[in-house]
């Protein structure tokens, strides 16, 4: 009963309030607008959020022997839109220009990349099969090479092309500076981005590494959105040797076709 | 409402008790050493010793629906997100296939149009698991993963098994 009324009280008062509220409110909305505190950016790709992603770029072409780890996070959107989620890891080994070896864990598979600069073999290790395909280029002729003909994806490939000039900074179409955040134990610098269909973020190492440390991809194509959320470890003093990148077929392994991706 | 939403629970579960009894089978003769009671101890095979194979998934008692994949994240911002070049990012066609990232290898195998296209040519139903291909077939290697070939029927490995799929291409 003693609640009843005083609550009662205070809905009358919240009334009361909101009532002075929005009277108030009403002849101070006309200057706000003009003060601009508040107010959008007028052009929406703010040119330092763009500039963070160069200097990362640039950061990156600096390395040369590195390893990378990554978890990903990804959705798949069933037929009624219902969401799943699935979990991979992936772990590189790089020596720029032309050597790479990946390892791909996903809930199906197992799968390894090793490249040389002249030769790519994919590995699946519990069936014993390899395929290999001669090509003579760089790490990112690789990728682009492998993704076309192929319809082969090698993770966190966008490292290869930031800090180049096939980096499609152009194509953003907002950008802004999300402030700061932690990954992990790591003070990050955060932007958001948009670009056609989809929303992207970035977390930047904050100081003198400007390392990516977390990149969340969203598909606005689908009213769905299913996002992918890639979390990312380095290592810039790696300690492997160039016979990493060397395929030996190990016993009882055989070798498997490779077939072009069809374009239908 | 209390008593339609248990009916509704009971069925699927029937299904599922069902369906585990008649799979029992197949995961002891798969010889897993992982031991136990097959899939529920996927987990358990960590602490072993370090040689000791790894626990494998088994997705046979996922519900098909799970197949029916209308699309899925990306998570390559210049491959994927440039619209000029965006080759893989939409699974929906009917066949649902393909390279939908490197970490996405779930290949919708249950989509209408497939199982019907596979029911009418041959005996082997798209979904169904089998032990080992039939001899004869011939693994490929197509957008980085391995399949097995045999004619027009395609087996594609899950876990210690083999799953029939809808041709990748």
């Amino acid at each position: 009963m003693k609640m009843h009324e005083e609550a009662r009280r205070a809905v009358a008062s919240a009334v009361a309030a909101f009532g002075l509220c929005v009277a108030g409110a009403a002849p101070a909305q006309q200057p706000a607008p003009t003060s601009g505190a508040a107010q959008p950016a007028a052009n929406p790709v703010a040119p330092a959020s763009i500039q963070a992603l160069k200097d990362m770029g640039a950061f990156l072409q600096t390395l040369n022997r590195f390893q990378v780890t990554t978890e990903v996070t990804g959705e798949r959107v069933l037929a009624d839109g219902q969401k799943l989620q699935h979990t991979a890891m992936a772990s590189m080994d790089v020596a720029r220009p032309n050597k790479l070896r990946v390892r791909m864990v996903s809930p199906r598979s197992e799968r390894e990349l090793i490249f040389d600069g002249k030769t790519v073999t994919l590995f699946t290790p519990a069936l014993k099969y390899y395929s290999t395909v001669e090509l003579v280029d760089t790490i990112s002729g690789l990728i682009g090479r492998l993704q076309e003909k192929f319809n082969v994806e090698i993770p966190l490939s966008d490292l290869f092309v930031w800090g180049t000039p096939a980096a499609p900074i152009e194509r953003i179409e907002s950008a802004m500076n999300a402030g700061q955040d932690f990954v992990g134990e790591d003070l990050c610098d955060h932007y958001a981005f948009r670009q056609g269909n989809y929303d992207w973020q970035i977390w930047i190492q904050t100081g003198g590494k400007p390392l990516p440390r977390k990149i969340v991809i969203t598909n606005r194509a689908d009213e769905a959105r299913p996002q992918s959320v890639s979390l990312i470890d380095w290592n810039v003093k790696p300690t492997f040797k160039d016979s990493i990148f060397a395929f030996t077929p190990p016993k009882g392994a055989s070798k498997v076709e490779i077939v072009p991706a069809k374009t239908k | 409402m209390k008593n339609s939403f248990s009916r509704l629970l009971v069925a699927p579960l029937a299904v599922l008790v069902l369906g585990s009894v008649a799979l029992a089978p197949l995961a002891e003769a798969a010889g897993n050493k992982g031991g136990g009671g097959g899939g529920g101890n996927a987990r358990a095979g960590g602490g072993g010793g370090g040689a000791k194979p790894k626990a494998q998934v088994n997705n046979s008692k996922a519900d098909v629906r799970t197949n029916n994949v209308r699309n899925t994240s990306v998570n390559n911002v210049n491959n994927n997100v440039n619209v000029s070049k965006n080759v893989n990012v939409n699974v929906d066609n009917n066949r649902g296939c393909c390279n939908n990232g490197w970490d996405n290898d779930y290949h919708p195998i249950a989509t209408a149009a497939a199982v019907t296209a596979t029911v009418a040519v041959t005996a082997a139903v798209v979904g169904s698991i089998v032990n080992a291909p039939p001899p004869g077939c011939v693994p490929v290697n197509y957008g980085g993963m391995i399949y097995q070939q045999c004619g027009t029927v395609w087996y594609m490995p899950q876990g210690p098994q083999y799953v029939v799929i809808a041709p990748p291409y």
